[in-house]
């Protein structure tokens, strides 16, 4: 049996006043502990489904379970549901209500009838994993586009949900916000979040998912791992998806070369280690603890420095020789180590677990990088 | 000396008096005509402000803008000519669209521009065609999907067939296939001569379709020319909230210290292709008025790609089965690079366009493609 968090059962749905099902007997279940992605064309019925998540839409036909129970419809069982899982809106001005961005914070939490020191500690961890701290006091009407894009989520994440569902959480954000945005989620769900996300950008989608769920007008055409449906070409093509990037870069080497294509590189990064021989560079980690000082290493001429997690992006921030990436730091790091280059990266302890799993990834896939983390003298 | 068909000299802008620092701060740049035109940068770079003063909307507090060589002239019929040329489809169609039905929407700006009936009738019929929406002329526009709004917003600037066309993000929010048919869309314009820009977030769009980037940080221009001179630096791109694309990153790892990189993935794999690797070749085959897919014959088993909203629509009534219905030049030539031969039924209009991206996959010198 496998462990659910969220199941639908033969769901079918109608928006008001139209015959055609925007949900049309879908069965699906969400794995616990599993990155998931929904895709699927505009009007895929991608948002009708994450609406029937935390039960603002009540299926016509079926049933949907969250943690092995049926939902209930009544007003308190929906509270508490919503206290376990949080939706997060593609548009952020439809989620946000409170005059300041502490204020915006703190609704949901003081909702649920929390103690006023719960709900202030709270506010603070919200802020500080999305970067707001500084910005507590500020007017919501004169945050920016990726500033209201966070604060939403800070709402989310102040309710500490056991499910996080992002709808199309990088859309319309430059690619550095969208890269620390995605690093976000990473972190949350190896914390322990079950982490859903819809999104068009198939490239990101691929880096990041165990399971995916594709729908198309309403149904639900494949369930599974990412490559058994990118391998598809034709369910890819009537799915109103492309393959992406690096999936097709891969197929097409592995062809032209004669070898296999499994492993499939998901990143950049990874495929670089499949088909490149050394000499590999050295990557040395270095520890960033909130508010203490940094053991920081003599970095050569040449050396490119990294940073990844929120700590070390603020102590990049703050230095006087600023990091050469200030986002997409384990990648770009990588990156340099595959090119035979030794890099640098800080990175926060809460990330360093993290972190190891990467480089022990890149290995997986062909000769891959070395790294030490550095410890305090 | 270079042909502009915008620019701009030393321009500044501030939305306040308060701002810290002006929105634009000293820009100059030129379009180019008739090139592919791509503007780069984070949110709140100021790409949508530097949009505004190249049509006119907004003046600048200092600088100038000029359009074909001529400062602009502020004056409401300047402008109004000036609006009929340089057209500006704003990232949410629903800033843009006002009309109650699709064709009154697309008449809108045509009326405007004092045309005849008759002439209006025949520019709603081709815009629609184009943007493949003719099947939804009486509509009301509140029932259209984002998608389809996108679209309607992009036909009524068509309708007006500006010299220029101003592009703020058009593929955000649209799913993967309807941004590739987007571009398609914008490739056929440039071919018949119109000089288009676009301002994106997707580095791998930009640096596979503009010939001339310019990049914004913090209202200043940052870079000017073309997209590898820019991204071939990763630090450079990094520090402008930008990224490296997929081909150029790949490359520079596997072939560091090549002058050439590659721009689209059949690029990159020409450049990764072993010597002496037996490519195939792509057939390509103008399609015009009357084509019909019924009656053209390929090879069993050889892959079919599609281009052109002519050869779209000739396929969509069924007949052959289509691999590459997307971004199908550089699949077809994707699907030579590694061995097979494969057919590109393509508008007439768009053959010299997909033999310019053949030699640009022999220009890797691993073989010939087409």
């Amino acid at each position: 049996m496998t462990d659910n968090i969220i199941e639908l059962r033969d769901v079918t749905y109608y928006y008001e006043g139209s015959k055609v099902p925007s949900l049309d007997n879908v069965s699906l279940g969400i794995r616990r502990g599993a990155r998931t992605v929904i895709l699927g064309a505009n009007g895929a019925g991608k948002s009708t489904l994450f609406y029937h998540f935390n039960g603002v839409a009540e299926p016509a036909k079926g049933t949907v379970l969250f943690d092995g129970q049926p939902i209930k419809y009544k007003r308190r069982k929906l509270r508490e549901l919503r206290s376990r899982i949080a939706v997060v809106l593609q548009n952020p001005d439809d989620q946000i209500f409170g005059q300041t961005v502490e204020a915006d914070i703190a609704y949901g939490p003081s909702n649920i009838d929390l103690p006023k020191e719960e709900v202030d500690a709270r506010v603070e961890e919200a802020l500080f994993l999305t970067g707001l701290t500084e910005l507590r006091d500020k007017n919501t009407l004169k945050l920016s586009y990726g500033q209201r894009k966070r604060l939403a989520l800070a709402g989310a994440l102040a309710m500490r949900p056991e499910v996080l569902v992002l709808d199309e959480p990088t859309a319309g954000l430059d690619p550095q916000m969208a890269q620390d945005f995605m690093e976000l989620a990473e972190r949350l769900h190896h914390d322990g979040t079950d982490v859903i996300i819809s999104t068009h950008d198939v490239d990101l989608a691929y880096t990041w998912a165990e399971d995916i769920h594709v729908l198309r007008e309403g149904t639900l055409v494949y369930s599974g791992d990412p490559d058994g449906f990118y391998g598809d070409d034709r369910c890819v093509l009537t799915s109103g998806v492309m393959q992406p990037s690096i999936f097709a870069i891969n197929r097409g080497y592995c062809a032209m070369r004669g070898i296999d294509e499994a492993p499939r590189p998901r990143t950049e990064a990874q495929f670089v280690s499949k088909v490149s021989e050394g000499p590999r560079g050295m990557l040395t980690i270095v520890p960033v603890d909130a508010g203490a000082a940094l053991q920081m290493p003599e970095i050569p001429d040449g050396v490119r420095v990294g940073v990844f997690g929120t700590d070390a992006k603020a102590l990049g921030r703050s230095m006087g020789r600023t990091p050469d990436f200030m986002f997409g730091g384990f990648d770009a790091c990588a990156t340099d180590c595959l090119r035979g280059h030794d890099s640098v990266l800080l990175c926060d302890r809460g990330c360093l677990e993290m972190v190891s799993g990467k480089v022990a990834l890149l290995g997986h896939f062909g000769p891959g990088i070395e790294s030490r983390v550095l410890r305090a003298p | 000396m270079t042909d502009f068909v915008l620019e701009a000299r030393d321009v500044s802008y501030s939305y306040s008096q308060k701002q810290p620092r002006p929105s634009l701060d000293g820009v100059s740049l030129g379009i180019r005509r008739g090139a592919r035109t791509a503007i780069l940068g984070a949110n709140g770079a100021g790409k949508s402000t530097l949009f505004y003063h190249l049509n006119g909307v907004y003046r600048p507090k200092s600088g100038t803008v000029l359009y074909e060589g001529e400062p602009l002239d502020y004056g409401k019929p300047a402008l109004r000519t000036l609006r009929s040329e340089v057209c500006v489809v704003v990232q949410n169609p629903d800033e843009q669209i006002f009309s109650s039905t699709v064709e009154e929407d697309i008449a809108f700006g045509l009326l405007n521009a004092g045309m005849e009936r008759d002439e209006i009738e025949r520019r709603i019929v081709e815009s629609l065609f184009l943007v493949g929406m003719e099947g939804y002329r009486t509509r009301p526009s509140t029932q259209l999907s984002y998608g389809q709004r996108k679209r309607i917003a992009f036909a009524g600037a068509l309708a007006l067939r500006p010299k220029v066309l101003i592009l703020d993000e058009p593929t955000a929010g649209l799913d993967p296939q309807m941004s590739l048919e987007v571009i398609e869309m914008v490739d056929q314009l440039v071919e018949s001569g119109t000089s288009v820009v676009i301002s994106t977030h997707d580095v791998d769009l930009a640096y596979t379709w503009a010939e001339d980037i310019h990049v914004i940080r913090g209202g200043r221009l940052e870079y000017s020319g073309s997209p590898d001179g820019f991204f071939s630096d990763s630090a450079r791109a990094f520090s402008c909230g930008l990224k490296r694309p997929t081909p150029s990153v790949v490359d520079a790892s596997l072939r560091p210290g090549s002058a050439m990189r590659p721009r689209t993935n059949a690029q990159l794999l020409a450049s990764l292709a072993p010597e002496g690797a037996a490519f195939g070749k792509v057939t390509v085959v103008p399609v015009s008025d009357g084509f019909d897919a019924s009656a053209a014959s390929v090879p069993e088993g050889t892959p079919i790609g599609i281009c052109g909203s002519r050869t779209r629509r000739a396929f969509a009534s069924g007949g052959l089965r289509v691999d590459h219905a997307f971004n199908a030049v550089d699949g077809c030539m994707a699907d030579a690079v590694r061995g097979r031969d494969s057919v590109l039924f393509c508008d007439e209009e768009m053959v010299g366009f997909a033999r310019r991206a053949g030699r640009a996959v022999e220009a890797f010198g691993k073989g010939a493609v087409m």
